[in-house]
């Protein structure tokens, strides 16, 4: 049952309105496989929700393909058997309990009512069951839906901004399920507006910006800019000569102090301060702010 | 059928359906009450006629019960923006992509609640009427025509219910949607009545009383209404016209 791709966009466009076009999403394409939890991201308003909308069968595309499995969701025989979604702007009646909710929920999926107790349980609302929704906080409300996303037990999830209001140990629960549950085969696709969110959570990322493709890529390759080596010593502008005449590396000064050294090992830079007998006072490998690289990818201008 | 029993756990989970359902059954007894003492007595000391004695004012007691029919539209009304309104309608439309069978299964739970409302209306009304008219002088309660306006308010209400959610699905802004529906039943179609005698015979508010034999609805008499069955199909028009427009809009539309 499971296809190699879980989700494949094609050449989506999405154009809101006629008389103020907006183009949500421009000339999209990714895909996400099982087994992964590949993460979306992109600044606010840069197109996440609308092309989550749109492989759900929710928002009509302009132009492109969204699929499921190689099918529309629209074709799917048990939609919520196959997919698993959270979504932003999806809401609760405050009025119902979160039992009531799901059991909703259920009947339209033609879901036994047994499942409402264990995915409570898997999320942890099972003591605030018979609760209404209306006095729920931002993370009940989050993770109740997570509950409703599991309800048929779904090869492919796909939740917008599901660490939104969330708190650290929040986020760390969250990762925690995430994992699991793409450990157990199933494709998770998150968004997010911020990647330190979920930068310890997801194996892929897919960015946008604008509502077109910025990159899409392991997350490993998004941090493996050039290699630095971060170095401190007694007499830095002496290293660094030491070290541009020795090794031919250029080093230059670090913005917290010490000295920047691209594309040299920590081990050479160490035998250098050695025979030139500079103290160090620190050495290490220097790993770029990921954060940084992806505030850089999605403020480049995105040409239409 | 998955999308059915989904509305019916939808209806019998929140509150607002049946404390819409409960002030209809007050304001028919309401109305019951005031026909059957208060009308009367004004109307004879203005033109010497014993209201209660003519067959026609009893039935108008008896047919009371449509005078609820404004909160079986609004049932239907929140009924349907309650979706928009709490965005429940991403839930309901990823667990039944295909969307007219959530449409369909919608009417018909909405359709059954005000047929189901109309019946309990006449019961509140038929049942108020006996005992607030025994002991008075008044013109006998015809039970065959009681029988059809029980047929009456069960059809009526139905579509009320129904032309309610058309009202809802287009607008999807519940308080603007309740406002109009208000507007509407008490102002403009009323207003219409007073300027056009022609209009009201084929308006929602006149089709029901036509099937409701209701001929002492704010000073009109029946000859100003379309016999029964012409109500009836006219009401029937009203719901699959603006039926279908609510659907066509919906299935089209994106969800954002
Ligand atoms: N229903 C809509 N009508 C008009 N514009 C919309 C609609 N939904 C979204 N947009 C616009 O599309 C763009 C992308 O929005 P969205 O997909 O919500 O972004 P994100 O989820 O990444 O924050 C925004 O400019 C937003 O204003
Ligand atoms: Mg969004």
């Amino acid at each position: 049952m499971s296809s190699h791709v879980a989700i494949e966009v094609r050449g989506l466009n999405k154009t809101f309105g006629s008389r103020k076009p907006v183009r949500a999403v421009r000339d999209l394409s990714f895909s996400v496989a099982p087994g992964k939890v590949t993460g979306f991201l992109g600044p606010n308003g840069s197109g996440k929700t609308t092309t989550l909308r749109t492989v759900l069968g929710l928002v009509r595309p302009t132009s492109g393909d969204a699929l499921i499995q190689g099918q529309h969701y629209s074709q799917l025989a048990h939609p919520q058997r196959v997919v698993g979604a959270a979504l932003e702007a999806s809401g609760v009646h405050p009025g119902r309990t979160a039992q009531a909710h799901l059991q909703v929920l259920c009947a339209a999926g033609g879901i036994p009512y047994d499942r409402v107790p264990a995915v409570l349980e898997e999320v942890g609302l099972t003591e605030a069951a018979s609760r209404k929704v209306g006095g729920f906080s931002l993370g009940m409300r989050q993770r109740l839906a997570l509950a409703g996303a599991l309800l048929g037990d779904p090869a492919i999830l796909v939740l917008d901004e599901p660490a939104n209001g969330l708190d650290p140990e929040g986020i760390a629960w969250l990762r925690h399920t995430l994992r699991n549950l793409a450990a157990e085969g199933k494709a998770v696709l998150i968004s997010s507006h911020v990647l330190s969110e979920v930068q310890l959570t997801v194996d892929d990322v897919v960015i946008i910006s604008k509502g077109a493709l910025v990159t899409q890529c392991p997350l490993a390759e998004l941090s493996a800019g050039p290699r630095q080596v971060l170095v401190r010593s007694a007499d830095d502008p002496s290293l660094a000569r030491a070290i541009n005449e020795e090794s031919g590396n250029a080093a230059s000064p670090a913005p917290g102090g010490g000295l920047l050294v691209t594309g040299a090992d920590s081990a050479a830079i160490g035998r250098i301060a050695l025979t030139r007998q500079i103290p160090l006072i620190e050495l290490r490998e220097h790993s770029a702010d990921l954060e940084s690289v992806f505030l850089e990818l999605t403020h480049a201008e995105v040409s239409a | 059928m998955n999308a059915l029993r989904s509305e019916i756990r939808k209806l019998t989970s929140t509150k607002l359906t049946w404390w819409l359902a409960l002030a209809s059954f007050a304001f028919t007894a309401l109305n019951v009450v005031l026909l059957v003492y208060l009308v009367p007595t004004n109307a004879q000391i203005r033109d010497n006629t014993v209201l209660l004695e003519l067959p026609d004012y009893v039935t108008s007691i008896v047919a009371a019960c449509g005078s609820a029919s404004v909160f079986i539209l609004l049932i239907g009304v929140l009924g349907l923006t309650g979706e928009y309104r709490h965005m429940t309608i991403t839930a309901t439309f990823l667990a039944s992509p295909r969307r007219w069978p959530v449409l369909l299964s919608k009417a018909a739970v909405f359709g059954v609640l005000g047929a189901l409302l109309g019946i309990v209306n006449f019961a509140v009304s038929y049942a108020l009427a006996r005992l607030t008219l025994a002991g008075k002088v008044h013109a006998p309660i015809d039970t065959s025509l009681a029988g059809k306006i029980l047929l009456g308010v069960m059809l009526g209400f139905a579509i009320y219910a129904i032309l309610g959610m058309a009202v809802g699905a287009l607008l999807r802004n519940q308080i603007a949607a309740v406002i109009i529906a208000l507007v509407w039943v008490l102002l403009v179609q009323p207003l219409l009545g007073v300027f056009f005698s022609w209009a009201p015979k084929w308006l929602p508010g006149g089709a029901l009383d036509s099937i409701l034999h209701q001929s002492y609805q704010g000073g009109r008499t029946t000859a100003d209404l379309l016999p029964a069955w012409g109500g009836a199909l006219v009401l029937i028009g009203y719901a699959v016209v603006l039926g279908a427009i609510a659907a066509g809009t919906t299935l089209r539309r994106d969800v954002t």
